[in-house]
């Protein structure tokens, strides 16, 4: 083995080069890390949703709504223990920009559909007790300052109130989605019946009935047979429905901004043929720079696998100083990533998931650099690399 | 001032070949992306913008920023059809008609599903789009009837969406009868009897009206008295505001997630040519010497090692939009976030993008050329003469 220190003093014979180099590959690995971490949180909630909900929409739209009276007739069907109303509201809070979901919900219900939804502040009862009250997500609470008790004024553009004033909502608490994968901490839910009786006061328009029923299955029931009961159900009408799992319906908003997979990793794969193309130049010439160096390496008695590791190591520390530095530099801008593309992307965050294939490719790219010349430095006779000019 | 003749940094060039080939292609596949995002939101915004039009102007319901959302009861667009002095007048009729719009479920014939806008319309919409809209295959449907038109970019990528195939709308059939064509985002459309989409979706109403104005009338006034108006209250804008709104939102994405990845990757790149450069200069410190020495200035080796650092990167970008061109006129969907609708679009590789990408290549040159060649331009004679 040779000893470190002349790796370390080979790869730093160019500093500003090796700086240069490091330096790409930092940016590289950053630009990686925050595409991975994107697709991570796209597929998310489709990945983690659960086995035991399904979503029953209408077959023709989801922008039309579905009868109320559908409701009681999905519980009739074997294996349904529960159903909660779900209509889309459509507002923001003070500014068109400050737009987050917001739901109209059985209030009643969220907390067994939802059962391992944690509210962080207030108290359930408080939610299910008050007409005008609502739950928010905690990143959306943060985000503007929100606490228990508040009442937050919402415009909403699908059920605008007819004397042009703010929907006005309670806080009755502040929800934690923990291990709800298919929910995020953004939205906000709120009384059904409170929307309904400003429409039958005539205080608003908007669609009638119900966006979608959110369905929990008793034990022992698949998805898929029960969602084919719920669908024949009203195979003739009035409105035909789709029971789709919650992972599949969830999936639908994914695909819908496009193939953002297919995208991202478009992008991914021109930065790293760029990175991997620029560090190859780099150890190429290095290898070129260092052929007599090796030549008295061997001449004092080293072998080849000792001038073939001289050079190796120099890309893989290379590599590892470069990606490692772009890695911490994610990990580090994930506070503010959340901030800006949270609304977008709710979970994202710079996790195993995205540390994992970094780490990858970064050994990856030190190998592919690393090895052609450290193959020439073992294959180099003690002559052939003194002769060598440099 | 002599300078450096341009076949010496040509030759170098060739010199070192791998080295300049990973540096072309390291430079190409930035400036590939960089193309090739910018092209996307080219393609998603010509696709709108150049088929709004100035003279048609667009009624939605107060507050709404999209079709989608939008409505306005069936009498009211009676009313604003006929009732307005600067709508356009042919043979007695208003050139107006009212549109319902809706995004319908529907199954991709490569898996999957998704939104499809159905738009019902009135006769009058095909005079107002004459010339917009053609029909390429089969026949228009017949007012009152169960029949569709399918726009041709449905074709192929929808179920249901050839003619003579059925198109079921809740639970009722539709037949496809025609397909048109169309330049901007109807081609993505299926277009059927108003009256008869009312029904079949039990949609009492409708979601906007679209009217020629005269060419005289002045929009901003009817902008202003609309939106105060008692009976028939209506948000009007001209038909390319309309589309500009439509695609805001995500052409602003694309612009700025083609920065985001031109500064990451441009700044990669511009590190990647600077080395090769540093590379090239100490190979060559005694070509320096010599050329020194025969009597050219500083500036003129600046200048030709700055020479030859863009011709490097300009390689890259010719590489680069070389890739971008592969990909142009190829076809992608995506959704109009406004409405929820897939839209199918092209890459496009406009002059807007090969000047922007020709422009950045010719900036990671010079970015990394700079310091080389300044490094180059100070070396002196005797120096350089004597290092090997």
């Amino acid at each position: 083995m040779v000893p470190l220190k002349l790796i370390w003093r080979n790869l730093l014979r160019h500093k500003l080069r090796v700086l240069l180099t490091a330096g790409s590959l930092t940016v590289a690995f950053f630009l990686l890390c925050v595409l991975q971490a994107l697709v991570v949180s796209l597929d998310q909630g489709v990945k983690n949703a659960s086995k035991k909900r399904l979503v029953v929409q209408s077959a023709v739209s989801l922008f039309v709504n579905l009868p109320i009276s559908y409701q009681g007739k999905i519980e009739t069907v074997e294996g349904v223990d529960e159903t909660m109303k779900m209509t889309w509201f459509g507002g923001y809070y003070r500014e068109p920009a400050n737009m987050f979901a917001q739901f109209a919900i059985d209030a009643d219900r969220m907390e067994t559909i939802y059962s391992n939804v944690e509210l962080i502040e207030g108290s359930w009862d408080e939610f299910k007790n008050t007409r005008m009250s609502c739950l928010v997500g905690k990143e959306t609470a943060n985000k503007y300052g929100w606490s228990v008790g508040d009442r937050v004024p919402i415009v909403g553009m699908i059920y605008p109130r007819l004397d042009g004033s703010e929907w006005q909502f309670d806080i009755a608490g502040i929800y934690d989605a923990g291990a709800e994968a298919s929910i995020d901490d953004l939205t906000m839910y709120f009384h059904w019946d409170y929307l309904e009786e400003a429409m039958e006061a005539g205080a608003t328009t908007g669609a009638d009935g119900i966006g979608v029923y959110s369905v929990l299955l008793s034990d022992g029931y698949s998805q898929a047979g029960v969602g084919a009961e719920i669908d024949s159900l009203f195979e003739n009408g009035p409105q035909r429905v789709q029971s789709t799992p919650e992972g599949e319906f969830n999936a639908q908003f994914v695909s819908m901004v496009g193939n953002v997979p297919f995208f991202v990793g478009t992008i991914g794969m021109g930065v790293l043929i760029a990175i991997l193309l620029a560090t190859l130049n780099t150890m190429l010439m290095s290898g070129r720079e260092q052929t007599r160096d090796v030549g008295v390496l061997k001449a004092l008695g080293f072998d080849g696998s000792a001038a073939f590791w001289l050079l190796l190591s120099q890309s893989l520390i290379l590599c590892g100083l470069g990606a490692g530095t772009g890695i911490f530099l994610a990990l580090g801008i994930e506070g503010p990533l959340q901030a800006v593309l949270g609304s977008n992307f709710p979970g994202l965050q710079i996790n195993r998931e995205v540390l994992t294939p970094a780490i990858i490719l970064a050994i990856c790219v030190a190998l592919f650099a690393g090895l052609a010349p450290a193959l020439r430095a073992r294959r180099l006779t003690v002559i052939e690399a003194l002769r060598e000019e440099v | 001032m002599a300078l450096v003749p341009l076949s010496y940094n040509l030759r170098s060039l060739r010199v070192r070949k791998s080295s300049t080939l990973l540096t072309i292609i390291s430079v190409g596949a930035t400036v590939a992306i960089f193309a090739g995002v910018l092209s996307l939101q080219q393609g998603f915004e010509t696709l709108f913008s150049d088929s709004g039009r100035a003279d048609v102007s667009v009624f939605l319901r107060p507050g709404a920023v999209s079709e989608g959302e939008s409505g306005i009861p069936p009498e009211k667009c009676e009313i604003i059809k006929k009732s307005l002095p600067e709508v356009q007048v042919v043979d007695g009729m208003p050139l107006a008609s009212a549109e319902s719009f809706l995004a319908v479920r529907r199954r991709k014939l490569d898996g999957g599903e998704t939104n499809v806008p159905i738009r019902g319309v009135e006769q009058m919409t095909f005079t107002i789009r004459e010339g917009e809209v053609a029909l390429s295959e089969g026949r228009a449907f017949a007012p009152g009837s169960d029949e569709v038109i399918v726009g041709e970019k449905l074709v192929g990528r929808i179920q249901g969406c050839a003619l003579g195939e059925t198109i079921w709308l809740n639970t009722v059939p539709f037949k496809v009868v025609g397909v048109f064509s169309h330049d901007g985002p109807f081609a993505s459309e299926i277009w059927c009897d108003i009256r008869r989409m009312s029904d079949a979706l039990d949609r009492p109403w409708y979601s906007r009206v679209v009217a020629v104005l005269n060419p005289d009338a002045d929009i901003n006034a009817l902008k202003e008295r609309m939106s105060e108006h008692k009976e028939i209250p209506a948000k009007v804008m001209d038909e390319r505001t309309y589309y500009e709104d439509q695609t805001q939102a995500l052409s602003g994405v694309l612009r700025g997630l083609g920065t985001f990845l031109a500064v990451i990757m441009g700044m990669a790149a511009a590190f990647t040519a600077t080395n090769t450069m540093l590379a090239a200069l100490s190979t060559r410190s005694h070509e320096i010497g010599i050329l020194l020495s025969v009597g050219f200035r500083p500036t003129a080796i600046f200048l030709s090692f700055l020479f030859e650092a863009v011709l490097l990167s300009l390689a890259g970008g010719l590489v680069g939009v070389l890739v971008a061109f592969a990909i142009n006129g190829a076809e992608t969907g995506t959704t109009n976030f406004r409405t929820f609708t897939e839209i199918a679009f092209a890459f496009r590789v406009t002059p807007t993008v090969l000047s922007q990408a020709v422009f950045f290549s010719l900036l990671l040159g010079l970015l990394g050329g700079a310091w080389p060649a300044w490094r180059a331009s100070r070396m002196k004679p005797v120096e350089a003469l004597r290092r090997t």
